[in-house]
């Protein structure tokens, strides 16, 4: 492996990193469900480039199986899953954020550089992309926030998603090496299964509650 | 195969296992499911008693065996179990008791066919019996605690096997709460002697008392004290005991009574005599004041009970107190340097440990069959059993005698040698402390005549005079396997106590490997026909003598009858009925009646609530209705746990804010402290 390739491949993880984040915070100010939806899924395709660069610029081949699996499941399958579930409970495709757009980017904008401050120990000795772990980071924490800031459980499903494009950018990007095939395969199906169950309890509330709102499951609490 | 005791053992926890997994295989097929199950155990014990009896025989020279039981996934994690003398001593206790009860349930399951799944039944006991034997022959941390957690779920789930009655559920609940204190308390002990060995091993943790600073090995003999007294169920841990033993099926009650709370004995032991080192004083004084405590206690509520086995649950925590008095009395002897002393006290307490497992196995296993018979634990409700079922009779009285400490039986020999370690010990030292001896030697004592004053009471009321009841008018004899094992055990009593001396030479490797020294030989005279103390001074008894004795003068009245009353005319009459029509049960003595001056002389302890209500029209000598409500509350419930179970429901509800029952505000908890954790790192 010749030092300039390695150079290149390193630049390039952090020019999709870094777009990542960028879709990640269109996914807060986007209101239309669908428009959400694609945005994860291209989100996704960029991960699916990270994957590919490591697998090839670094010659770790099992990350290429990840990056084949990021591709049919979170680039294809889900998003298919997602819209199809969209179209069938015909809900209005507007999202109303407890938070307000303008709030909700500050408050990502302040995350990620949470997320920086407690990378920065960690950034120097990164072996490539220096950047990927506060990005990951960011991904995780702008994740969380948009699961705590959405109404309907869709759209949880979906930040839930978000939040695991962040660890997985983490686990390939900074300690792929390490991590064995096996655990990424697992936490892959696991998010799978996840979204399958998530799925059908939408369904589910939507048919006991009539509405995707969970709010209204604190009628549940006796 | 060559039988040695780790292929006896191997083969013991591997039926365990067999056995538990066939009753879940047969869960509809319950006549196989009883067989196979408790057959299982039946076999499994007798290999675990083997083993034992092997490994004890060998003496002290035999190698202790050691095996792997199958790979761990995990460092650390060791399934493996050895056989060192305590766990030998225990495993022959565990497997003693499993034969019985195992043979007698044959029989006592029959009662729940069509009614409840025996499958389920024989599963759980399976289960409670492996993982009780795989506590006592742990070699390691991980393992005893992983057995320890495992026998306190089986029994729970046996305790509310009968979950459809409140009382069951109730007393489950109680055993979990408790079962998990001490399940607490005994991993923060092993955790801060773990700190200072730093491998969990047993072999490694030996002696490691001494590495520790003063104020943590404290603390952890005050936390194993505690966490090991609750499963043995000293006063005033005590309370899931009499809720636990009566409503759990009684083959699971004699092995819980039997077996189960003995392992906190094991580990007691094990901490305080191998673990923890050279004790201070103290902890010897805390340990028989507490044993003190829960002796007359625990007898004093046995009293006052008139259900059968809440009764036989309060003899419980009266003999582990008898118990502990003899571990404590060891403890401060170790302190003041008397070795032989301490060890003649350790010999007691085992030995009272065995032959409480068996004489209390006998008793539940004999009340077992009185409820099998009469479908009642209520005493008021039974009387005159001895005519319906004399064999179950002979057992529960054998059992009584052993109990009360009467000799030629068991419970005699280790109560003596109790008596004379504490009798012994005033002379040890000079402190003040040293009064603790006479009085604890005292308050065993009385213990020891309440004890048997219950069981007059116990039999009389259960089994002479006339049924109290339709139920004990129609009761019949045990079934031949429910007889079998009581038989058993009523011999296994009557062995201990005639052949005290061969017994005591088993414990000799054990006292060699907590304390040094080996007593047996100085503990026999006579060619091991007496048994002393020690010093001849202080007194020798032979059981085989007495009994012989004994069994010499029971001629001596029918020679003097044949010689003075020969010529007199036997003439027969009906009893004295006070002019009455005829003797009915109404007329007899009541439990409750018969401990009334008991309940009176004691009244400050028991505060017995009384009520009488009448009724009259015009005098009150003349009552249309008189009712009578008379019941003794336990201090402890009222003092303490009543009120802690307050403030805990009150914190609770509290804490309830925190569920605001919205997934938003439960995200937000957990964003809120993801980030305020990486803040904290950040910063």
């Amino acid at each position: 492996m010749n030092p300039p390739a390695t150079e290149v491949a390193s630049r390039l993880i952090t020019l999709l990193a870094t777009l990542m984040l960028v879709f990640q915070l269109l996914l807060v100010v986007q209101q239309m469900l669908i428009a959400n939806i694609r945005l994860f899924a291209l989100q996704s395709l960029l991960l699916t480039g990270i994957a590919t660069v490591v697998a090839c610029a670094y010659g770790a081949w099992h990350v290429l199986i990840v990056a084949v699996l990021t591709l049919l499941g979170k680039v294809i399958f889900l998003p298919w899953l997602l819209q199809r579930l969209v179209r069938r409970i015909k809900i209005e495709q507007e999202i109303h954020p407890f938070v307000n757009m303008p709030a909700s980017m500050l408050i990502c904008g302040a995350l990620t550089v949470l997320s920086y401050v407690v990378a920065r120990p960690f950034t120097s000795l990164a072996r490539l992309g220096s950047n990927t772990l506060p990005v990951a980071l960011a991904l995780l924490l702008t994740g969380l926030f948009l699961m705590s800031n959405r109404r309907k459980a869709i759209t949880q499903v979906l930040a839930l998603l978000t939040t695991e494009n962040g660890m997985m950018l983490a686990a390939i990007a900074l300690t792929t090496y390490g991590m064995p095939l096996v655990v990424e395969i697992g936490i892959f199906f696991d998010v799978v299964v996840a979204v399958m169950v998530l799925g059908i309890l939408v369904f589910r509330i939507r048919e006991s509650f009539d509405s995707m709102d969970v709010s209204k499951l604190n009628e549940l609490k006796w | 195969m060559n039988f040695t005791p780790a292929v006896l053992l191997a083969v013991s926890l591997c039926g365990y296992a067999i056995g538990a997994g066939g009753g879940l295989l047969f869960l509809r097929r319950e006549r196989l499911a009883n067989l196979f199950c408790f057959g299982a155990s039946a076999l499994s014990a007798l290999s675990g008693l083997a083993a034992a009896m092997l490994f004890l025989v060998g003496g002290a020279g035999a190698t202790a065996p050691q095996f792997e039981l199958f790979p761990a996934p995990l460092p650390y994690l060791h399934f493996s179990v050895w056989l060192d003398p305590l766990s030998a001593f225990f495993l022959l206790l565990v497997s003693l008791l499993g034969v019985a009860i195992a043979i007698y349930s044959l029989g006592y399951a029959r009662g729940y066919f069509g009614r409840k799944n025996v499958g389920v039944l024989g599963a759980l006991f399976n289960a409670l019996a492996l993982a009780t034997t795989l506590v006592v022959t742990a070699d390691n941390v991980w393992l005893f605690l992983v057995a320890w957690e495992i026998m306190a779920l089986a029994a729970y789930c046996l305790v509310s096997f009968e979950h459809e009655k409140a009382e069951a559920r109730q007393a489950g609940v109680l055993y979990f709460i408790m079962a998990h204190i001490d399940a607490v308390c005994v991993i923060l002990g092993f955790l801060m002697l773990f700190q200072a060995a730093g491998d969990y091993g047993f072999a490694s943790l030996h002696d490691i008392g001494a590495k520790m600073p003063p104020g943590r090995r404290d603390a952890a003999f005050l936390l194993f004290l505690v966490g090991f007294g609750i499963k043995a169920g000293v006063v005033p841990l005590h309370i899931w005991l009499p809720a636990a033993h009566p409503v759990a099926p009684s083959n699971v009650s004699a092995f819980m009574s039997g077996v189960l709370i003995k392992t906190g004995i094991y580990g007691f032991a094990r901490v305080a005599f191998d673990f923890l080192g050279a004790p201070p004083l103290w902890w010897g004084v805390t340990v028989l004041t507490v044993g003190t405590i829960s002796a007359v206690l625990g007898v004093l509520y046995a009293l006052m009970e008139h259900d059968l086995k809440r009764l036989l649950a309060y003899h419980s925590i009266e003999n582990i107190g008898i118990i502990l008095m003899g571990l404590g009395a060891a403890l401060i002897f170790l302190h003041t340097g008397n070795p032989l002393l301490a060890t003649l006290a350790l010999v007691a307490g085992l030995y009272h440990t065995i032959n409480h497992a068996v004489f209390k196995g006998l008793l539940f296993l004999g009340a077992g069959a009185v409820l099998h018979a009469t479908h009642t634990r209520n005493m008021e409700e039974m009387g005159g059993l001895i005519r319906r079922m004399p064999q179950t009779a002979l057992f529960f009285l054998i059992g009584a005698v052993a109990i009360s400490a009467l000799p030629p039986l068991n419970g005699f020999v280790s109560e003596w040698l109790t008596y004379q370690a504490l009798l012994q010990g005033f002379g040890t030292t000079n402190s003040l402390m040293r009064l603790i001896f006479p009085l604890s030697g005292a308050m065993l004592a009385l213990t020891s005549a309440l004890a048997a004053a219950c069981f007059v009471k116990a039999f009389g009321i259960t089994f002479l005079a006339q049924p109290r009841s339709e139920h004990a008018a129609q009761a019949h004899e045990a079934a031949p396997t429910m007889l079998l094992g009581m038989g058993l055990l009523a011999g296994a009593c009557v062995a201990l106590g005639l052949f005290s001396v061969q017994f005591v030479r088993l414990l000799d490797p054990l006292t060699q490997q907590l304390t040094g020294q080996q007593l047996s030989a100085q503990l026999s005279a006579a060619h091991g026909l007496v048994l002393t103390s020690l010093t001849e001074r202080s007194g020798t008894v032979s059981t085989l003598g007495l009994s012989l004795t004994g069994l010499c003068l029971v001629p001596i009245p029918f020679a003097l009858a044949w010689v003075f009353a020969r010529r007199t005319k036997v003439r027969v009459g009906p009893t004295w009925d006070c002019g009455q029509r005829s003797l009915t049960p109404r007329m007899e003595y009541t439990a409750t009646g018969f401990s009334k001056p008991i309940r009176m002389v004691f009244k400050a302890l028991f505060r017995p609530h009384r009520e009488v209500q009448r009724e009259y029209d015009f005098s009150p000598y003349f009552a249309k209705t008189l009712r009578f409500d008379s019941h003794v509350e336990e201090v402890f419930e009222q003092q303490i746990y009543r009120p802690a179970r307050v403030m805990i429901l009150r914190a609770a509800r509290r804490v309830r804010a925190l569920q605001a029952g919205s997934i938003h505000v439960y995200l937000l908890y957990i964003f809120g402290t993801l980030v305020l954790l990486l803040l904290l790192f950040a910063i």
